[in-house]
């Protein structure tokens, strides 16, 4: 019998580092076994031994292949286990898996990306990846918008980016404390303030679904082409590999002809926002 | 195909000396075959004893075909003893083509199943025409004919004390040639196999004189689209969530993986019926509410896996209505939303 590669096992990785984001967010820094490389927006599998699997989209470089990083907001089962896991510990990776962010669609356009809460994990990946192939790309304006500025993460990136020529970043919270200087209000009140040459433009819109749905109307109303729009949607998932039915949002497996789709894609699609 | 290779494709024997060849491919083969149990009729490992129990040309046996290739709870990791080599005797059309979109998802060239393909190539599949009908059958409707041309690699007709046996693939050619180490066989005459078709387009017309007015698989996704939260409220009214319609379904294939320590998966079938299939790690699910969970198996079949793949998500077998302990039937709420 030919060998065929056994498409449900993890390969191992490596622990090596836990960065504490926010209350409720950690960054797990992973040396995996294998090589492994994955292209910005796709997602990973990622196994806690024995407990569970869950996907997730790297937030590191997709440039970087020795190292790969996700960013978790502690929100079930699984999460819960790997918010407690310590340096030195083995998670399990597959993938990756899916259609990530066609960057080369982006060359010489300006990118607005629209993000909210956990939704900065992958596009901290995009901007790594954009900011690496800048003399490509008009400009990028990043709009995030978080619940409280304790959820603001990755504040050295943030302020690294803020000083990277062609880049502009904006962001709000809903619930300012006396130390915020920034906008208040939810992450779309940020669209009326940019100034972007739509014509010349896409969009990116990546954040918990209420965001993403408040952020496709704005941006179409803006004047955005549907074909325009980059979603990174989120489904339920187990296998990742367009098999075991759990991401199905009408015709489409997300998990492989996704995560990122154009909103011409799946406006006709069933439940798109849930 | 010109009548040369036709004859080439149809042999028979006696059925006392298929009987023996079967004992001896015992020695090779696990095999499967449906026999008579106290109120039902399904596969069974068959041993020398079970050999003349075997009862052929009968619609659908109780399990569905993809038990065989997809276990209801199956290691995938870890180096189990290989599978051994099998034959499955007896199944019907609507089972083998059930296979079909099994083998699009499973045998998918970007992510091939491993667990799947060993077991789907390492199974010789000896369809069986269906000679009778039983009450839901519908296959001819959904346009699957009673008896086997693609997918299977036989298709067995018994007639008499005669057994016909069509070679349908190469794996069939390979299964003909063990047979004729192990007893004598001659080409079918001519008279035989058009007293088979004969058998064949009678089934074909009872199912379709039996199922008057139900709408074929062109019509049943644009039905689908069409019916009213009405419909499907009321349809969904008895529905406990058992999620026996999806098991007992040849062509449902949904999966949950399982994790074991040291990084093992195991997969558990699972069904979108079930509470909960879609709900993610915030909290939403698309389909928490029963009539939106009860229609979304409807529009998998009949409007979804249709626009994704060749092979038909529905063969009209009618095991689910057979299952449903909330007495729903498909068909009338077919034949309803289309008139
Ligand atoms: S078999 Fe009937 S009661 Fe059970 S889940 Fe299916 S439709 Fe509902
Ligand atoms: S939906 Fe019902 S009739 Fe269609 S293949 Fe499945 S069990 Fe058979
Ligand atoms: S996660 Fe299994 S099919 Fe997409």
């Amino acid at each position: 019998m030919s060998e065929t590669k056994n498409i449900y096992k993890p390969i191992r990785a490596k622990l090596l580092e836990v960065i504490t984001e926010s209350p409720t967010i950690k960054t797990f820094v992973m040396e995996p076994e294998e090589a492994f490389s994955f292209k910005t927006g796709e997602f990973i599998e990622l196994t806690v031994d024995g407990i569970g699997e869950a996907p997730f989209t790297p937030s590191s470089s997709p440039l970087e292949t020795k190292q790969i990083e996700v960013t978790v907001m502690k929100t079930g089962y699984v999460t819960e286990y790997l918010h407690n896991m310590k340096a030195g510990e083995t998670l399990g990776i597959r993938g990756p898996f899916g259609r990530g962010y066609p960057v080369e669609r982006f060359y010489d356009k300006e990118v607005l990306i629209l993000g909210g809460g956990c939704g900065f994990a992958p596009i901290r990946s995009l901007l790594y990846n954009l900011a690496a192939i800048s003399d490509k790309l008009k400009k990028v304006t990043l709009c995030y918008g978080a619940k409280t500025p304790d959820e603001c993460i990755y504040r050295p990136y943030v302020d690294q980016l803020r000083n990277t020529p062609k880049f502009e970043v904006h962001r709000t919270v809903d619930d300012p404390d006396e130390t915020w200087t920034e906008n208040v209000g939810v992450a779309t009140v940020l669209l009326d303030k940019i100034n972007i040459n739509i014509k010349d433009s896409i969009a990116v819109c990546c954040g918990p679904p209420i965001m993403m749905k408040f952020g496709t109307q704005k941006l179409l109303e803006m004047g955005y082409p549907d074909h325009d729009i980059y979603l990174s949607m989120e489904k339920n998932m187990s296998c990742g590999l367009g098999k075991c039915g759990h991401c199905m949002m009408g015709k489409y497996f997300v998990c492989k002809e996704g995560p990122v789709f154009t909103y011409d894609e799946i406006k006709d699609q069933p439940d798109i926002w849930s | 195909m010109n009548d040369v290779t036709d004859m080439k494709n149809y042999y028979s024997l006696l059925i006392s000396d298929w009987e023996k060849a079967i004992a001896q491919l015992l020695e090779d083969y696990s095999i499967y075959a449906p026999i008579e149990n106290s109120d039902s009729i399904d596969y069974e490992f068959i041993d020398t004893e079970h050999i003349p129990e075997i009862i052929y040309n009968i619609p659908k046996p109780t399990t569905p075909l993809k038990t065989f290739f997809l276990p209801v709870k199956e290691n995938l990791t870890s180096q189990g003893k290989l599978n051994s080599k099998r034959i499955i005797i007896g199944t019907p059309n609507c089972d083998i083509q059930g296979l079909g979109i099994l083998d699009e998802i499973y045998l998918d060239k970007d992510y091939i199943d491993h667990a799947y393909k060993t077991k789907r190539d390492k199974t010789i599949l000896i369809s069986s025409s269906c000679f009778e009908t039983q009450e839901h059958c519908h296959c001819m409707i959904y346009g699957i004919n009673p008896y086997a041309k693609t997918i299977a690699d036989i298709s067995l007709s018994r007639v008499d004390q005669k057994v016909h046996l069509e070679v349908l693939s190469d794996k069939g050619e390979y299964f003909i040639q063990q047979l004729k180490d192990k007893t004598a066989i001659s080409n079918s005459p001519e008279s035989e196999i058009k007293d088979i078709e004969l058998k064949q387009s009678k089934i074909e017309n009872q199912i379709i004189a039996d199922n008057p007015g139900l709408p074929d698989y062109k019509k049943t996704g644009k039905i689908v689209e069409k019916a009213s939260d009405e419909i499907w409220k009321k349809y969904s009214s008895t529905c406990v969530s058992c999620g026996a319609c999806a098991t007992i379904c040849p062509t449902c294939t949904c999966f949950l993986l399982v994790d074991k320590p040291n990084f093992e998966k195991v997969r558990q079938l699972d069904a979108c019926q079930y509470p909960g299939f879609e709900r993610v790690a915030g909290g939403e699910d698309a389909l928490g509410a029963l009539p939106r969970r009860f229609q979304n198996r409807y529009f998998c079949k009949y409007v979804w896996k249709p626009q994704k793949f060749k092979s038909l998500a529905c063969t009209g077998c009618g095991r689910c209505i057979e299952a449903c302990i909330g007495k729903i039937n498909k068909n009338e709420l077919f034949r309803e939303v289309a008139n």
